[in-house]
């Protein structure tokens, strides 16, 4: 029962999205729009729907990827085949044979060009729609037992048939509007993507796309008028323009390029200015070409320089930050840039390997990337450590005896886990000011870390290391001493990342995971960043107690008492793992889901889904990002997706500028109290600040206090103007 | 023209020693300035003798010793010895650099708290611990140090009492290959009483077993028995891990590195024998890295060494008396420091330095101080620039014991002033009164004045 009611609810989202994904959206209520417009024409909005239906129940039934078929993936090119044979014949036993072999077709097409241009990580847009219709219909000419359709030329007697003479007034009164020709074109391109070419489906379409999305709809606009003009421009016939129709093609390239595959932003959208033009030329001449054959191009140009621009992205070896692809498709412009926005500060390292620094306690950087002696060219992206003194200086006393110096015959430590790929240990440290240039990188061990990772560490002292090539070692493990061997007058610790496993290798531009840096008034906490020169950089300490209060396994519950507004509740969550070993935090009740990430050293969750408001979206909000080592008075500092933070309505103008301009922003602020006890901490207190800025200025501020206790205990106050929550939540 | 200081005429066998490449002369540097603060100035605004603590000796000397371990080893922390010195402002300046607070008294223990140290942060050391402190040790969450079975059997009846594990460690003595042995503190390792404690402690499960403490002695001028005795430390956390499944979280290394001060006796001067800090940490932290103990469960290293992290901040500074002709013919200086106030005196040969400039004439001289006993000698013998009745000195490398063990005693104690990293000077102890002793006093009724 609950497996048919699943099934059910599938099927009526795969059947809602084959509509909306026309304009690459899974909004339900545009798609609900899209339905109503294709039934503006009863029959053909029936065979496109007869069509959606056989296709996505053949691919069910033929088990293809379920959430391929669920976003309409498959679905939306048999509708527009569908709602076109519709358009075109009439009924008959013989159409209706025919519309269940083209749907089948259709369906062939979609799942054969994913097969092989998806490998190429394209899309396949609509060419199986428009190969699949061009098939039938050259075919058709033949089949003389089948009916043309003549509605769409007769409109008024259709009307009259179905409304009376009301609706023909009305109809009439529609016409008679004054909507400025350009307009009207835009509004009836925008209905001949659904074979309706009336200004009131433009409309309702039009409309839909602005609630579905600013963004597309301003986009849907630009790349109108953009084609509008060039038409003007170079004189061409508008007529040809206007008459068959062919006005989608720039709207929905300036949607696909502009806002859906690649990261809405000012780069975008000049590209599409660009493309628009190269549309409208490879329109005309493909018209000529098609003209032959009696076909129409329908939204081949669209395709075709959709298809091109994407493909040929893929090759830049450098992405810039204007233009970047989505990885994460969330259907909606608006989501992908505010998600993109947020995204590419903070997971733009998730995948890098974790590296930490090599040595214990408080190092000074002597020389960072770029640096001004010996990290140039190949070998620019390295780092020189010293130990400094109060003074400044890097050694007592006069600093002529290499024990003088700070950091000499220090603890190196390996920087991450790894295999030991080579260990140099027989080079003489050199006496204080002389080099050896013969054996520039002195003692050195490189380590593996990844295929194609490597870290190396020189100059070390002589005879000090304590692994051999082929050893395994652990974070933190001791592998050798600072030295002074090499191209080293003085004593300190080279240390650079590289590709390849030898010594000598050129140096990979690399983060720090995670490192603390004292800035002298104070500690940050630094992520993913490269220590630059003179940084006073050590290694996070990690804190047991926070250690373990955000050690959440797949099979552990969270159990929440909590009073909202006086009121009490009480929810039990699951800590649930996916497919693609994403955790998150789920609350069966509310269907939300919390996506989270722990690397052992920083504990912040990626994601989120459900109702805004509620325990679980708090907690969200609240463990945005924590540090899991304890360190009073520092501070954390983040961003949210302003999407999770602004309604619909709130982000309604943002929405329209956001590719240029983000006035609207929100911030996430962790502050680190008390911690009861330095060596088993039974408590910590901490304070987060949930707050939404208007042009940097505080408009909400969400102070939560914090405190979590041994045995997975969390307590929060949350004290939202709205929401007043006090929550005991214990992870089991 | 400034006048040119008197020096009296003396007659002195010439007797040629090692020249230098400045010749035979003898310099003695003076010490004008403490931390850019005038030593003739200070005295004149709050008398002599006069006891000067520099905050900043003690910040970059602290700073210094965190850097040695901190570089060496990946859990540090230092925590101040009070008895070393427990002005509160001596305390609160380790404090604030992250120490915490190591007490061998209910008095010290009190201090602490009253210095606003939280109970959790306090190590409680020593042989003597009352029950009532014990008591309050348990219930503030305190460190304690087990030192003998009868205070572990007051603690196991007071954890039953109070339904609470106390945490403690046991204190450690063993055999670390130097001379004098401390055997009488805690429990030895090498008779197997150490183990004999651990196995009571953890079958009992009355405790919190957190760590392990070793104290080998005071002013070591050796850095080997330092590795040995955590060797031997790490031994018995191994064997813990081992034998019971139990990890504990610190190593206390406890104290006793020497200062720069020279012992009597010495051949050499203490600023170059004793070791540095670094040298110190090496032999600790080795031998810890070393140990079998798993890296990952390497347990937090304690320091609790106080006399090298204040006694160069501190300076005693004071007047000459009189100078003085014993009957064998020897010259003496007396001065207003005695005994009373530099207890340290009858272990170090103190460095004393004039506070103005001097010519290269110096004198065999001994320094003795105020008091009217026979015992109080400063210096039994050193080569002293001649200074006349008025002149004012500095004795330097003090700030270790002076402050908690000097006595009251024929006279009253002086002031005491910290000068700030910015030097600004803030008395941080005011001089006693005839007050301040009289109000502890109570004259019974019958030895008090008739009223007519």
């Amino acid at each position: 029962m609950k497996k048919l009611k699943a099934e059910t609810l599938l099927f009526l989202r795969c059947t809602a999205n084959s509509y909306s994904q026309v304009f690459f959206s899974d909004n339900l209520v545009f798609a609900v729009l899209l339905i109503m417009v294709t039934f503006f024409d009863a029959f053909a909005g029936f065979c496109g729907l007869l069509s959606v239906l056989i296709t996505n129940l053949l691919a069910r039934a033929l088990h293809f990827h379920p959430e391929t078929i669920r976003k309409g993936l498959l679905g939306f090119n048999s509708l527009l085949v569908g709602l076109g044979l519709g358009i075109y014949f009439g009924p008959g036993w013989l159409f209706f044979l025919i519309l269940v072999l083209a749907s089948v077709f259709t369906l062939f097409i979609s799942m054969s060009l994913q097969g092989v241009i998806g490998k190429y990580g394209l899309p396949a847009l609509s060419m199986p729609f428009i190969l699949s219709l061009w098939l039938v219909f050259l075919a058709t000419r033949d089949f003389t037992a089948l009916g043309i359709s003549d509605r769409g030329i007769y409109t008024l007697n259709d009307l009259y048939l179905i409304g009376g003479n009301r609706l023909v007034a009305l109809y009439e009164w529609w016409n008679s509007l004054a909507i400025p020709e350009s307009l009207r074109t835009y509004f009836i391109s925008l209905g001949a993507i659904f074979f309706q070419y009336s200004v009131l489906s433009g409309i309702m379409i039009a409309m839909g796309l602005l609630y579905f999305s600013r963004i597309a709809f301003s986009l849907s606009l630009l790349g109108f008028y953009a084609a509008y003009l060039f038409y003007h421009i170079i004189g061409a016939d508008l007529n040809s323009f206007n008459y068959s129709y062919i006005g989608f093609n720039y709207i929905l390239t300036s949607i696909a390029i502009g806002g859906f595959f690649l990261i809405p932003s000012r780069a975008s959208y000049l590209w599409t200015l660009f493309l628009i033009p190269l549309v409208a030329i490879i329109t005309i001449s493909l018209n000529k070409i098609f003209l032959v054959f009696g076909l129409s191009i329908y939204a081949l140009p669209f395709n075709l320089i959709v298809l091109l621009f994407l493909y040929v992205l893929k090759f830049r070896t450098r992405v810039s930050e204007g233009l970047r692809e989505v990885w994460v498709q969330y259907n909606q412009p608006e989501k992908n840039l505010y998600t993109f926005i947020n995204e590419s500060d903070r997971f733009r390292y998730l995948q890098y390997f974790p590296f930490k620094l090599p040595f214990w306690g408080e190092w000074t950087v002597s020389q960072g990337h770029d640096g001004e002696y010996t990290h140039k060219d190949e070998w620019k992206h390295a780092w020189d450590f010293v130990i400094q003194g109060n003074d400044g200086k890097t050694y007592k006393k006069e600093g002529e005896n290499l024990e003088d110096y700070h950091c000499f015959n220090k603890s190196v430590t390996a920087p991450g886990e790894g295999v030991v790929e080579e260990v140099v240990d027989d080079v003489h440290d050199n006496p204080v000011g002389e080099v050896n240039l013969k054996q520039n990188w002195g003692n050195t061990i490189v380590i593996r870390h990844k295929d194609g990772l490597y870290s190396k560490l020189s100059h070390l002292k002589k005879e000090s290391a304590t692994v051999k090539p082929g050893d395994r070692v652990k974070e933190g493990q001791v592998i050798a001493r600072v030295g002074n061997s090499g191209r080293s007058p003085y004593p300190h610790l080279h240390f650079q990342l590289q590709t390849t496993p030898y010594i000598g290798s050129a140096t990979l531009d690399y983060p720090i995971s995670y490192f603390i840096r004292n800035t002298g008034n104070g500690y940050c906490f630094c992520m993913h960043q490269k220590p630059a020169r003179d940084w006073q950089v050590s290694n996070i300490q990690l804190n047991p107690l926070l250690q373990k209060s955000f050690r959440l396994i797949p099979g552990q519950h969270i159990r929440c008492e909590y009073t909202h507004n006086h009121l009490p509740h009480s929810e039990e969550w699951e800590i649930n793992a996916d497919a693609y070993n994403k955790s998150y935090i789920h609350c069966r009740e509310t269907g939300a889901k919390a996506y989270f990430h722990n690397d052992g050293s920083l504990f912040y969750f990626t994601h989120y889904q459900g109702k805004r408001s509620g325990l679980l979206y708090y907690i969200y909000l609240s463990f945005y990002k924590i540090p899991l080592g304890f360190y009073k008075n520092l501070k954390i500092d983040d961003s949210y997706p302003v999407h999770f933070l602004f309604s619909r309505t709130q982000l309604f103008l943002q929405d329209f500028l956001a590719p240029f301009f983000m006035f609207l922003g929100t911030r996430y602020t962790l502050e680190y109290l008390e911690q009861d006890d330095d060596m088993s901490p039974g408590s910590i207190s901490l304070k987060a600040l949930i707050t939404t800025r208007f042009l940097r200025q505080p408009l909400k501020r969400i102070p939560v206090d914090i405190t979590l206790e041994t045995g997975g205990v969390y307590r929060l106050e949350i004290k939202a103007k709205k929401d007043k929550i006090r929550a005991t939540c214990t992870v089991f | 023209m400034e006048k040119i200081a008197f020096e009296r005429p003396f007659i002195k066998k010439l007797s040629a020693g090692m020249p230098s490449k400045f010749g035979m002369k003898t310099e003695i540097k003076p010490v004008t300035h403490i931390d850019d603060v005038a030593v003739e100035e200070l005295i004149q605004k709050y008398g002599s003798p006069l006891f000067v603590i520099s905050e900043k000796t003690m910040r970059e000397t602290y700073q210094e010793a965190y850097r040695a371990f901190s570089t060496r080893y990946p859990k540090v922390q230092f925590a101040w010895s009070y008895k070393t010195n427990y002005l509160d402002a001596v305390c609160r300046v380790f404090h604030q650099e992250g120490s915490w607070a190591e007490v061998v008294s209910g008095f010290e223990f009190d201090k602490a708290l009253a210095n606003g140290i939280p109970g959790n942060k306090i190590l409680f050391n020593g042989p003597d611990k009352p029950e009532e402190y014990l008591k309050k040790a348990i219930e503030q969450k305190a460190y304690i140090h087990i030192d003998h079975f009868d205070e572990l059997y007051t603690l196991k009846q007071l954890a039953a009492t109070l339904k609470t594990r106390p945490r403690v460690a046991i204190r450690v003595n063993m055999d670390v290959g130097i001379y004098p042995k401390w055997d009488r503190f805690g429990f030895n390792y090498e008779n197997g009483e150490a183990w004999d404690a651990l196995n009571r402690i953890m079958i009992s499960e009355s405790f919190e077993l957190e760590g392990l403490h070793a104290h080998i002695g005071t002013y070591m001028m050796t850095t080997e028995a330092y590795g040995i005795a955590a060797a031997k430390l790490a031994d018995l956390a191994t064997g813990l891990e081992r034998k019971y499944g139990h990890v504990i979280k610190y190593i206390d290394m406890g104290g006793g590195f020497a200062s720069k001060n020279t012992l009597k006796g010495a051949y050499l001067p203490g600023t170059d024998t004793a070791p540095s800090f670094d040298e110190y940490a090496e032999a600790i932290t080795s031998a810890l890295i070393n140990s079998g103990i798993k890296p990952e469960n390497l347990p937090m290293l304690i320091l609790e060494t106080g006399r090298a992290l204040i006694d160069d901040a501190g300076y005693l500074l004071g007047t000459v008396i009189a100078n003085k002709r014993l009957s064998s013919g020897y010259r003496s200086t007396i001065v207003d420091v005695g005994v009373n106030l530099l207890f340290t005196s009858f272990w170090y040969e103190h460095q004393i330095s004039p506070a103005r400039p001097t010519t290269q004439h110096t004198e065999e001289t001994a320094v003795f101080g105020p008091l009217c006993m026979n015992i109080d000698v400063i210096r039994e013998s050193m080569v002293f620039p001649l200074l006349k009745t008025g002149d004012r000195f500095v004795i330097s490398r003090i700030g270790a014991y002076n402050m908690t063990q000097w006595m009251q005693f024929i006279t009253l104690r002086p002031n005491v002033v910290m000068i700030d990293p910015e030097s600004k000077v803030h008395l941080i102890r005011e001089k006693e009164s005839l007050e301040t002793i009289r109000q502890q006093e109570r004259i019974p009724g019958h030895l008090q004045a008739k009223k007519q």
